[in-house]
């Protein structure tokens, strides 16, 4: 088992902390969904390279992501007023569908179709190579740097909006930075471990953190918690009952939300 | 004491190598018309695992666990190659790391070295357009091509497990003659049809057309994964009326509905076909799939 495992078991450990900790920031936020969006803006950069008939493992394809993706963060800060009829969620749902559509309206110009641009953009944790796993985790540490060094910030604009607003922070900045370091994590955890998994290790853990406990550090420490034993028990039974690695994953998540859920159901009803 | 450890030792290794006279050999077929030929070549001498399921894409397949493990156990892997499988098999084996199927070992048949094969793009930068720049790679359909594909499957088979080489040589020779027999047969029942354009939602029958003499140069999608556009329907509908087409072919994992609204269209009729035995029912080996092709295919196109 060891073998075939070890490398989607340590990419299991050490890249979700990250996404837990963007998480607890995107729940917080109520933008659920940003992380898909951020992705399909991200393969809209790749359609486009395609169109171009550039090289798609070259620089040149990965600055046309990045570059998508920063104008994603660029209109999703830009659109987040301090006080606005129309929740973020609603433009974060219009980019998704409008760049997916793009997508497809690129595509169907482009000389190929899209069976490799799917591959590019969809990986399996299955299939993780060393390198993959490395070159991730270095990114992610300084993502996780900067997140740190400006943790003041980064709280205030997240959880204390208004406070943020009245300290005179620039708010739109702010955002904008947020976004831009959440866009590249999102778009390269997405390049080795799928949608569905990025989705899932950014909000099933912090969710469960937001429900256990109260404090930044031990929702954090939950959610870590939570991240490896979903993750670690996701691919053993990938493993032993031979189903897609990713979707065990996600499966399992699923099955913890439940079983924790309920228990603080239970310690509530003890309690009271 | 002595003398009993060393004739325990001499059992011992004599049972190894028993045992290993007897050993299967561990084949892993990417896609089912691999894996129905190794199973009709190798028999009780080898042990196939096919990793696509035959109803599946064969350009998505989906990876699981056991893929890289029967990877990595594996004796002899056979595959279509010119990018039929680019997709998802260079990442599992990657993972499995199995010198005895590595690019080059005796273990690795690829299966369409050897083979003409069709459409080869005559520009192959990406401008030109074509996925699969090495040509065609739905070659399997042909049955003569099958043939030598099986050949190939049973010269590896041999070489890799001399003590069985005459078993695998007399399946050969059995499965050429059957295709031999059969393809007068099929011949005979689609020769009516000769020259009879046939629409398709893929380019995955170039080789049938090209074998019993079927035009299918027409297709659903405008390229190769992307959705039809309405005015590329409209194309193909008027296309059909002015050419009198009479089937579309269709593949388990294609788009139904957009084959149904064609169909309507133009009256032709969907003819259920794929590449992999064991799509369709009763097709559990190549020969029942290719009769189970042709039958389809002359029943709707002779309004059947």
């Amino acid at each position: 088992m060891w073998e075939v495992m070890f490398w989607p078991c340590v990419a299991c450990v050490l890249l979700p902390w990250l996404l837990v900790y963007l998480g607890i920031h995107v729940v917080r936020r109520g933008i659920i969904f940003i992380d898909i969006a951020m992705a399909q803006m991200a393969s809209l950069g790749i359609c486009t390279a395609v169109l171009l008939h550039m090289d798609l493992e070259g620089t040149g394809t990965f600055a046309l992501a990045l570059g998508f993706t920063l104008v994603g963060a660029a209109i999703f800060s830009f659109t987040g007023k301090r006080t606005s009829q129309v929740p973020q969620e609603a433009v974060i749902g219009i980019a998704y569908v409008v760049a997916t559509a793009a997508s497809v309206l690129l595509l169907s110009r482009a000389a190929e179709g899209d069976e490799e641009i799917k591959n590019m953009l969809v990986g399996n944790i299955l299939l993780v190579s060393p390198a993959e796993v490395w070159h991730c985790f270095g990114l992610f540490a300084a993502v996780g740097l900067v997140h740190a060094l400006l943790r003041k910030q980064f709280m205030l604009v997240s959880f204390d909006r208004e406070v943020a607003y009245r300290q005179g922070l620039r708010v739109r900045w702010w955002d904008f930075l947020f976004y831009a370091s959440f866009g590249l994590v999102v778009t390269s955890f997405v390049q080795i471990a799928g949608v569905l998994l990025v989705f899932t290790y950014l909000i099933v853990p912090a969710v469960c953190g937001i429900g256990l406990a109260d404090t930044l550090g031990k929702r954090l420490l939950v959610g870590w918690g939570c991240s490896l034993a979903g993750g670690i028990a996701g691919l053993y039974l990938s493993f032993r009952y031979d189903l897609p690695s990713g979707a065990a994953i996600v499966c399992t998540f699923g099955g913890l939300l439940i079983l924790l859920s309920g228990a603080a159901r239970i310690r509530r009803a003890v309690d009271g | 004491m002595k003398q009993l450890q060393s004739s325990l030792i001499a059992s011992a290794l004599l049972l190894t190598i028993v045992s290993d006279a007897h050993a299967k050999l561990e084949v892993v077929a990417t896609l089912a018309d691999f894996g129905a030929l190794a199973t009709q070549i190798g028999a009780d001498n080898v042990d196939v695992t096919v990793l696509g399921k035959p109803t599946e894409d064969e350009h998505f397949v989906d990876a699981r666990p056991s893929f890289v493990v029967k990877l990595r156990n594996a004796d002899v892997l056979i595959e279509g190659g010119a990018e039929l499988e680019a997709g998802w098999l260079p990442p599992l084996l990657q993972n499995a790391r199995n010198d005895k199927i590595a690019i080059g070992a005796p273990g690795r048949v690829v299966a369409c070295q050897g083979i003409r094969l069709l459409n080869v793009p005559e520009n192959v930068t990406r401008a030109a357009g074509d996925v699969h720049a090495l040509g065609n790679p739905h070659y399997m359909i042909d049955p003569i091509i099958a043939k030598a594909v099986a050949q190939h499957i049973a010269q590896t088979l041999a070489t890799l497990d001399p003590a069985d080489a005459a078993a695998y040589q007399t399946n050969y020779a059995n499965f050429a003659t059957t295709i031999d027999a059969r393809l007068q047969q099929w011949g005979a029942t689609l020769a009516p049809f000769k020259g009879a354009n046939v629409v398709a939602y893929h380019d995955s029958w170039p080789y049938l057309a090209h074998r019993f003499g079927l035009t299918i140069d027409t297709f659903l999608e405008p390229k190769p994964g992307i959705p039809p556009s309405p005015s590329h329907l409209a194309e193909v509908i008027e296309k059909m009326k002015a050419q009198n087409s009479r089937a579309i072919i269709l593949e388990p994992f294609h788009n139904r509905k957009i084959a149904e609204k064609v169909a309507a269209a133009t009256g032709a009729r969907i003819v259920d076909a794929a590449q992999y035995p064991g799509a369709l029912p009763n097709t559990d080996d190549y020969v029942a799939l290719i009769d189970a092709l042709v039958a389809r295919l002359a029943a709707a196109l002779g309004g059947q």
